[in-house]
């Protein structure tokens, strides 16, 4: 009996074996959290809503379509780069990533990213297609380091009801400043004529509030701050302007001070603002209030990019992109990659109900993207937004550097010459440890 | 001293010790509160809180994703942390407090030293080691690194050496080998310690983070604390914070049966008095 069940066992184990699955597999690893219970088996795109529903849809509906690929998914907690370096350097990364286009100088400036040049040709995507804000985001060195899913950006979200009881519309569409000067004046008006702040701004650890606001300007003015690829230049007549109007803002009561992101996404959801500078991410909550009766912001809320305040429009943008970690893959597991990026690219209108940008400019032309809730009001931003340079590593805690001295240089904790010379000094003296 | 000898709390120290337990039970009490509001209301105003409806959506929405494979992969590291530590520095405790061997000194130098070290300093040549042997993504690779704990031995050790040796030597006398004399005499009298010790890397152990993110960077083998951050959507505190709310207070449960099983000997340790 016992020679028997032995021999049961090791039929077990070698058909076991057998039925190894056939399928090329794919190890996806993406963020946006995890709603398996929610969209698990979902394939059907227009039933899904939000960042992490649509991924997961789409991610299933291409394994419904390919029936040949095994895409293996790994959610990681957010961001998800201390898993993706842990996972490079023991010499087993995924196949695709999700990654921030900030961050791709990051990897790519040590030779962990492959180029995609290639792949993303054998899957029928042309770089050409992409949006200008797009095409620069994962761009690196004159090539291509990933597939450019959105662009995220900040708008200024406006309360236009607030706007008509302060005198700042014009038919329909709310007045917006065309110069520092001129959103002083409004900014007075508006408090003046309906008791309230004209800015909600989340200024409380939310060192990207100030930094959007600081690339953004200097963007507009033509100001070269990142000379090269080690130095950050701030003590600038340009940066002292945009830091000086923000302080005034502050100092004369018309933006909230004491908020933080939560706070102020509360604050103008209940009509305490005129306009709350913040990302592309916000407009499906806040259309569904302005659609719901009842609501402070019902029936009251429009959104554009940031106004022109100095010389040009512009924008400091970021994105979210899908890049190859370096590893061996199979000529059958590229064929799959390249399949998925292509499905993933045909599907970018799909994505762009997330509220972030598309990435490709006939999207962003199409009438299905213009026909959903103001988009046509917000593609621009698609055009003139513009990333760092594709030379700059470090941009997350040179953020958090930056927008720490901007928060103490508008508050009045700090004069601005100094904190801007702080910020300066310790961004150099991160750059300066980068290869 | 007995309940009924102690003396009594002045009203004033009884005002004190209540709005100081008022101070602690406060945040708990909110993010219960928090946790069974939807997460549209509470962007909107999270005083809502305050006030009905409520609703038990965000639990739901945890227990249909992956979090029991998840709280089986804690129990499984934990426990097998817990034992292995117990297990590990009942021994070098017995060694360092008991045993004459040449270096003795300088190796419970060397333990001791361990207390200053940070894990950071040593983690990324820990995880290229893990790495070379194959062990990120498996129990092992997240059950060792919690094996080695300098402080564990340091106790261990104290406590051993705090035992009267008129116990071994009257047992060796009755002829019980060395590791009879450490298991059968000396290492019932340990219990406390142990409790305490085991009390302790039990819950070190269940709320570690930092090396389970990247040990265990497979969805499989996540523990419960990177499982609950992995289904947290980007903007969490602000358009999900019912959901993260709720993944706080269902974390904690665990914690919290320990806690209540094992109060006498955390109360006994954290008053430094953790001794026969």
């Amino acid at each position: 009996v016992k020679r028997l069940a032995v021999l049961a066992l090791l039929a077990g184990l070698v058909a076991g074996c057998g039925s190894r699955d056939p399928r090329t597999e794919v190890d996806v690893q993406r963020f946006f959290g995890e709603c398996g219970a929610a969209y698990g088996r979902q394939t059907d795109l227009s039933k899904a809503e939000g960042e992490c529903g649509i991924v997961t849809t789409l991610l299933n509906r291409f394994g419904a379509e390919n029936r040949d690929v095994r895409v293996d998914v790994n959610i990681v907690a957010w961001p998800g780069y201390p898993q993706l370096s842990a996972q490079m350097a023991a010499g087993d990364p995924p196949d695709l990533v999700t990654m921030h286009q900030s961050v791709i100088a990051d990897y790519q400036s040590r030779g962990l990213l492959e180029p995609m040049d290639a792949i993303l040709a054998q899957a029928g995507v042309r770089p050409e297609d992409f949006t200008p804000a797009g095409r620069r985001g994962v761009t690196k060195d004159g090539r291509l380091y990933g597939l450019p899913w959105d662009t995220v950006g900040g708008l200024f979200h406006v309360n236009t009801r607030l706007f008509a009881e302060a005198g700042l519309m014009q038919g329909s569409k709310p007045v917006l400043p065309r110069s520092a000067d001129e959103l002083l004046a409004h900014a007075r008006q508006f408090k003046a004529r309906t008791g309230r702040p004209y800015l909600i701004q989340s200024q409380v650890n939310d060192p990207a509030t100030h930094v959007r606001n600081l690339y953004s300007y200097l963007l507009a003015q033509d100001a070269v701050f990142f000379e090269d690829r080690k130095h950050i230049r701030l003590r600038t007549p340009e940066a002292r302007r945009i830091v000086a109007l923000f302080r005034a803002l502050n100092a004369e009561g018309l933006s909230t001070t004491d908020q933080d992101n939560p706070a102020a996404i509360a604050s103008f959801m209940n009509g305490q603002g005129g306009v709350f500078p913040t990302g592309t991410w916000m407009i499906g909550s806040f259309d569904e209030s302005a659609r719901t009766p009842g609501r402070p912001l019902y029936r009251s809320y429009a959104v554009f990019p940031y106004p022109r305040l100095f010389g040009r429009p512009a924008a400091f943008v970021d994105g979210h992109a899908w890049v190859m970690p370096k590893r061996e893959r199979s000529p059958e597991q590229l064929r799959a990659i390249a399949r998925l990026l292509g499905f993933v690219a045909r599907h970018n209108l799909d994505w762009s109900r997330t509220g972030h940008l598309p990435a490709f400019q006939s999207v962003v032309e199409s009438e299905a993207f213009r026909a959903l809730p103001h988009r046509a009001d917000i593609a621009p931003l698609a055009v003139f937004g513009a990333p760092l340079p594709d030379y700059v590593q470090r941009q997350a805690p040179i953020e958090g550097m930056v927008g720490e001295e901007l928060a103490a240089a508008v508050s009045g904790q700090k004069p601005i010459d100094r904190a801007l010379a702080d910020a300066e000094r310790r961004v150099n003296e991160l750059l300066a440890q980068t290869g | 001293m007995s309940a009924a000898a102690r003396p009594g709390l002045s009203p004033v120290a009884w005002l004190l010790v209540g709005v100081g337990a008022a101070i602690m039970v406060a945040p708990l009490l909110w993010t219960l509160a928090l946790s069974l509001k939807s997460n549209s209301e509470l962007m909107r105003d999270t005083a809502s809180a305050f006030g009905g409806p409520y609703t038990l959506e965000n639990y739901r929405a945890i227990l249909q994703g992956s979090v029991l494979r998840w709280l089986l992969n804690s129990f499984i590291v934990s426990l097998g942390t817990t034992l292995g530590v117990l297990v590990l520095c009942s021994l070098a405790g017995y060694a360092f407090a008991r045993l004459e061997f040449p270096g003795r000194r300088a190796l419970f130098v060397v333990v001791l030293l361990g207390l200053a070290i940070p894990e950071q300093a040593v983690i990324l040549p820990r995880h290229q080691l893990f790495a070379d042997l194959g062990l990120h993504n498996s129990y092992a690779g997240l059950i060792l690194p919690g094996l080695t704990g300098s402080f564990g031995v340091f106790f261990m050790t104290q406590y051993f050496r705090a035992i009267p040796r008129d116990l071994d030597e009257a047992a060796m006398l009755d002829g019980a080998s060395r590791f009879t004399v450490f298991r059968k005499v000396l290492l019932p009298l340990t219990l406390p310690a142990q409790a305490t010790l085991g009390v302790f890397t039990f819950l070190g152990s269940w709320n570690d983070y930092w090396w389970p993110l990247i040990s265990a960077t497979r969805s499989e083998r996540f523990t419960l604390t990177i499982g609950l951050a992995s289904a947290q959507m980007n903007y969490a505190q602000t358009s999900g914070l019912g959901f993260l709310m709720a993944q706080a207070v269902f974390a904690s449960i665990p914690i919290l049966i320990v806690y209540v099983i094992f109060q006498k000997q955390i109360v006994q340790a954290m008053a430094g008095t953790a001794s026969r």
